[in-house]
């Protein structure tokens, strides 16, 4: 399609060198185990299209043979047959051959790439990932690896037809007679001499503005589809099924445009390149040549069999190398991934003493002008509970999401037994802090690996027993095939159910520290009872950091940290702070009220009391 | 192929698309006729008097001439109807999602119905404007050498025609092996991208278990289960694609031989026999690069095969002549609804007067959503019927049923745009003072004040720079403005921390004034304000009544309540 990208259509296809050691291995890096293969896959291909010239040679000789005066030598119009056929025999096997090995290669390069970037994003700072979208990291993973595919699959056999044949040609046709090599040649110049029309600068834009109306239509589908429960909820759906429909005309008219621009252009290039022409142009250059005694009439052959070949670079250029462009742009975007910083390990990982949480002056923004937290002092002790408190923007989950090393803070320090979140061994950190977060993921597979997620050697037993203690050992009995039915493909769960299995997850990690979104506990009320059973059983030694929800949450904790615009506001035990009426009083008679409201008929809720 | 084309792009395309393929397939006869007239100039050239060429030589120019005109025509002929193509698909496409259930987006649907609205539409644009004429031409054009062969001399017309039928079993076979592979490794693709997707979504679980890329298993599995898979892919195309250069390349051998034991007989001329060898070299090129085409032509089938069954489920049924409601009652009449074999909702009658409203409460799972979908027609029921102002949804118009209806999600989805933008998507044509009386309503000001650009902040594809509390705050505002009489909330407030949820509540206690409400709540606050409270669990409903009787009862809902009580 990008007709105008003749002038720049090199074959650029390997990435610059890597910039450091720092940065990881480059896609360059990956491919060089597999360069023995990819060298074999052209000098094969080499070999295989030289070996497709003799055919044709063979009938040149045939016509000089029977062209010529005098007795016909049978003995050698046979070699020349055989030599042909031969040649042929050796091309089939070579290509064939090549094209194999090419797609072989392929597809172990593009397992490496995938195994490689898998590795990669599993050690990437998962808060990486908060500012990327799932689809566009798995399309990296599959689609873009995918696309390395005509670069190694065909790139080889199409750059020989396109470079070498006609090279080859091109010597031997001079060797036969120069003038007609020249004029074989006017073809190609008269393509090559509209390739400047194409990139004028009212082509140049065309161009841009046809990618740029490429891009928002499929931005406009994507929202479309997407978005369109709330559109017909709205009634809304004729307008923005308008919205799209004018983005595809306005795409369309667009690439009207651009075809009216390029169309006749191409089609130029195209005719000039096409055989008829070609042979035409050969023919009359011929006879003329043939006419003034100055060519032997057998000489004509050649440039008629080779004399299309010469065209082959131009025409391969005209079609841009659509796919190696494509490629080029697809192994663009894998480095990127790769050469994302993992987050760094310890070179020398210290062991934690003790279980205290430690923040110092906490600082943290997820860009550079805008600071979500900003200078958090915070001691987690062991066997205490604290409650965050905040109104929505304040900063609680992305603190929470510190002590997990979702992220590094900017400033300050996360200490874990008196060590630095940073020079813990990271194994040794998910063995320790355990989170249950908003968004459960549940994988597709069994009930029981699920659960053992964290604990891959954990035997059933403890696995029935943390899902007990989750209140979902009931449900998983009722699925088909008890703690063994895969999930996804056998059954579903709901939502509250899912969020039961992630937190008999976290139980059943047994980690001394648990970060809690309490969020999570109001799919239904007998999730939240659960969580709270959870909580309850789980104090003693464990450090516990939770998200408050609920009162009663608020109520049992510690200390409660009201957190306001990043900053820690107030902070104390429960009675304390409600006796200073500051903020977090008015915070809890709103919602003491609240709960009033909904107590009028029947008990109070326990932990509507202070301790 | 071009049959399934013209399915997926509907009727009015056929003429065009076929006046194109004729036009191709006309030029590749006028190429192939053209070279027919080379017969005589080379017969001239290579005999004792070039001149005589001349003339003839005049008449293949003509010919190319003729050939010009057709290529040139039909290039452009080609790019015109991708275009038409590409605008016919993308309104046949949108028109077709807007009517189709919606209950029928899920989250795995979203994406591949967008690649395939984006990429795929121009991939089947591709066939017309790319694939077709080579194609058409490698076909064609060699044929017709064929005929032209045999007309000159039938002993190496014939055996170059043997090469035909040989071929064409070649490409079909290879066709059709290719399908079953083809299919078996789209399927591998897929399960590979949905680990994926799995892998990156769950990666804060998998490190705290130690699972890197390595010790995934499921991941690798699927990696290897690709390269599998495009291992036999391979395997399967290498044969096709080496029997044709075969069977290309001995037509070839045969006619060098024939041609050299003819002439060496005196049985043929010099000149024919040279030219024959000249034309069977321009029939192998277009010949071998069928091999090409038709793994692309493969690929872009393959496209086309999902659009068309997209385009072929079925959308729900538009009424004929629409009834337009009067009153803003709903009344659920003996419903029943199915998803696959589940039984989701089961024979559930239900009503809501006008101005009242109705808590649906129950374990998760037990289809209280689903009630909500019905009722905003993103389903068809399978048994009863589902009515507004005593009409059923199925007899009025899709547009003036949505406008009764004002619906807040569980799950806001905002579109990429301003804050305003997304709150006036409620009643485009509302004033700018009701957008921000809206807005204040669902006490959405303070959170646009804490904004760095106000109002005019982007939100981000999905209202992802938006929290969980923000977006509700928008959808809230969104439905004040719309003002319609019937309001559905789905567990609005279940994810909300205590802050956002006085500030909805109270939004929603606005929204809901004066209005018909169906609410699904466990949150006890809003159970208690509705005027009856249904019970439901695995899609029956078990208990029905006013919180107060239900609470005496004793029954499943005093149950519930209790377990929301005790601490």
């Amino acid at each position: 399609m990008t007709t105008t990208d003749l002038a720049g259509a090199s074959v650029r296809s390997t990435p610059p060198p890597d910039a450091g050691p720092a940065t990881g291995r480059s896609a360059a890096g990956l491919l060089r185990p597999y360069l023995p293969g990819f060298a074999t896959v052209v000098v094969f291909q080499v070999i295989g299209a030289i070996a497709g010239l003799a055919p044709l040679l063979a009938v040149v000789e045939l016509g000089r043979v029977l062209l010529s005066s005098g007795p016909v030598d049978h003995g050698h119009v046979w070699f020349v047959v055989v030599a042909g056929a031969v040649g042929l025999f050796v091309r089939l096997l070579f290509t064939a051959a090549s094209s194999g090995i090419g797609h072989v290669l392929d597809s172990r390069v593009q397992l490496t790439f995938r195994r490689q970037l898998a590795a990669r994003l599993g050690r990437v700072p998962i808060g990486w990932f908060s500012r990327r979208r799932t689809g566009e990291l798995a399309k990296v993973v599959g689609e873009d690896v995918g696309a390395v595919h005509p670069f190694i699959a065909h790139a080889p056999a199409e750059l020989v037809s396109a470079f070498v044949v006609p090279l080859v040609s091109l010597v031997y046709l001079f060797t036969v007679d120069w003038r007609l090599t020249l004029i074989t040649l006017v073809p190609v110049v008269l393509a090559v001499a509209l390739v400047p029309l194409m990139t004028t600068p009212t082509r140049r834009r065309e161009q841009e503005e046809f990618d740029g109306a490429m891009g928002r239509i499929s931005s406009s589908v994507v929202e479309f589809v997407q978005g369109i429960a709330v559109v017909k909820a709205f009634g809304g759906s004729g307008r923005a099924h308008r919205r799209f429909l004018t983005a595809a005309d306005d795409f369309v008219g667009v690439f009207f445009r651009w075809v009216r621009g390029v169309s006749g252009i191409a089609a130029g290039m195209q005719l000039a390149l096409s055989p008829p022409f070609v042979l035409l142009v050969v023919l009359i250059g011929g006879a003329a040549l043939i006419t003034d005694g100055g060519l032997a009439p057998a000489d004509l052959l050649p440039f008629l069999l080779l004399g299309l070949g010469l065209t082959a670079p131009v025409a391969a250029l005209g079609h841009g190398f659509d796919d190696l462009q494509a490629a080029r742009r697809a192994v663009g975007r894998i480095r990127d991934v790769l050469q994302v910083p993992p987050l760094p390990e310890p070179a020398h990982p210290v062991a934690p003493r003790g279980h205290r949480v430690e923040l110092r002056d906490v600082r943290f923004g997820y860009s550079d002008d805008h600071e979500v937290l900003r200078g958090i002092d915070l001691v987690l002790d062991p066997g205490t509970v604290t409650a965050i408190v905040g109104p929505s923007g304040s900063g609680k989950s992305t603190l929470v999401r510190l002590l997990p090393r979702f992220f590094d803070p900017t400033r300050g320090s996360v200490a874990l037994g008196g060590v630095d979140l940073r020079e813990l061994d990271s194994r040794e950190l998910y063995r320790t802090v355990s989170f249950v977060f908003q968004d459960v993921r549940l994988l597709r597979a069994s009930v029981a690996d699920n659960i053992a997620l964290a604990v891959p050697d954990a035997d059933l037993d403890d696995v029935v027993r943390a899902a007990r203690l989750a209140d979902i050992h009931d449900r998983i009995l009722a699925l088909p095939r008890g703690y063994e039915t895969v999930l996804g493909d056998e059954a579903g769960l709901s939502g509250g159910e899912a969020q039961r299995i992630s937190l008999a997850r976290a139980l059943l990690a047994d980690a001394p520290v648990l970060v809690l979104d309490e969020a999570t506990a109001f799919a239904d009320p007998r999730t939240e009872q659960a969580v709270r059973r959870a909580l309850a059983t789980q104090a003693g030694e464990r450090t516990i950091l939770v998200i408050a929800h609920r009162l009663e949450t608020v109520a049992d904790a510690d200390t409660v940290v009201v957190l306001e615009n990043g900053r820690i506001a107030e902070r104390g035990k429960p009675a304390e702070l409600l006796a200073q009426d500051g903020k977090f009083a008015a915070f809890w008679r709103s919602r003491r009220s609240a709960i009033a409201d909904g107590t009028g008929t029947r008990g109070v809720p326990r932990g509507d009391e202070l301790r | 192929m071009i049959r399934m084309l013209l399915r997926v792009l509907g009727r009015e395309y056929t003429r065009p698309m076929r006046r194109t393929v004729a036009l191709m397939a006309v030029t590749a006869i006028a190429e192939g006729l053209s070279y027919a007239l080379l017969v005589p100039v080379l017969r001239a050239l290579f005999g004792s008097n070039p001149g005589d060429a001349r003339p003839w030589l005049a008449a293949f120019g003509a010919a190319v001439a003729v050939y010009a005109v057709l290529r040139y025509r039909s290039d452009l002929s080609g790019f015109r109807v991708g275009a038409t193509l590409l605008r016919g698909l993308y309104h046949r496409f949108g028109n077709h999602l807007a009517r189709l259930p919606i209950g029928r987006y899920s989250a795995g649907r979203v994406g591949e119905v967008s690649v395939m609205a984006g990429r795929g539409l121009l991939q089947a644009m591709g066939v017309a404007a790319h694939l077709l004429a080579p194609f058409i031409s490698a076909c064609v054009t060699p044929l017709t050498i064929v005929v032209v062969m045999l007309a000159f001399d039938w002993r190496m017309g014939l055996a170059a025609s043997v090469a035909v039928p040989v071929v064409a079993a070649i490409q079909h076979r290879t066709g059709r092996s290719m399908a079953a592979v083809d299919a078996e490794r789209a399927e591998r693709d897929h399960e590979a991208t949905a680990r994926v997707v799995e892998y990156l979504q769950a990666q804060p679980v998998l490190r705290a278990g130690g699972r890197t890329a390595e010790r995934f298993r499921l991941l690798d599995d699927s990696l290897l289960a690709v390269e599998r898979a495009s291992h036999r892919t391979i395997l399967s195309a290498l044969p096709g694609a080496v029997a044709l250069t075969l069977a290309v390349q001995a037509m070839f051998t045969v006619l060098l031989v024939l041609g050299a034991h003819l002439a060496l007989g005196g049985n043929i001329g010099a000149a024919e026999v040279l030219t024959f060898l000249v034309l069977a070299a321009r029939c192998a090129d277009p010949l071998l690069s069928l091999s090409d085409l038709g793994g692309r032509l493969r690929s872009a089938r393959s496209v086309l095969a999902r659009l068309d069954t997209v385009l072929g489920t079925e959308p729900l049924p538009e009424a004929r002549e629409p009834i337009r409601p009067e009153g803003h009652d709903v009344e659920f009449d003996s419903v029943s609804f199915r998803h696959g074999d589940r039984t989701v909702v089961d024979d559930v009658s239900l009503s809501v007067p006008e101005g009242q409203r109705l808590a649906v409460v129950g374990p998760s799972g037990a289809g209280k959503s689903t009630l909500l979908q019905l009722l905003a027609r993103f389903y068809d029921v399978d048994a009863g019927a589902v009515r507004v102002g005593g009409v059923d949804v199925r007899d009025i118009d899709g547009e003036v049923l949505m406008a009764q209806i004002a619906i807040v999600f569980q799950e806001v989805y905002l579109f990429d745009g301003t804050i305003e933008e997304n709150v006036r998507l409620g009643r485009p044509d509302a004033a700018d003072a009701e957008v921000r009386a809206a807005a204040a309503a669902a006490q959405l000001d303070e959170v646009v004040e804490r904004l760095p650009g106000g109002w005019s902040t982007k939100v981000g594809e999905g209202g992802a720079l938006l929290s969980g509390g923000e977006r509700q705050r928008v959808s809230i505002a969104r439905a004040l403005l719309k003002n319609a009489p019937i309001v559905l909330l789905d567990e609005v407030t279940s994810a909300l921390d205590p802050v956002n949820e006085t500030a909805v509540h109270e939004g929603i206690e606005r929204l809901m004034r004066g209005r018909t409400v169906v609410m699904v709540a466990h949150r006890l606050r809003t159970v208690q304000r509705a005027d009856r409270v249904a019970f439901l669990d695995g899609g029956r409903i078990v208990e029905q009544g006013s919180h107060d009787e239900l609470l005496r009862r004793g029954g499943r809902y005093a149950d519930f309540w209790d377990i929301s009580m005790a601490g």
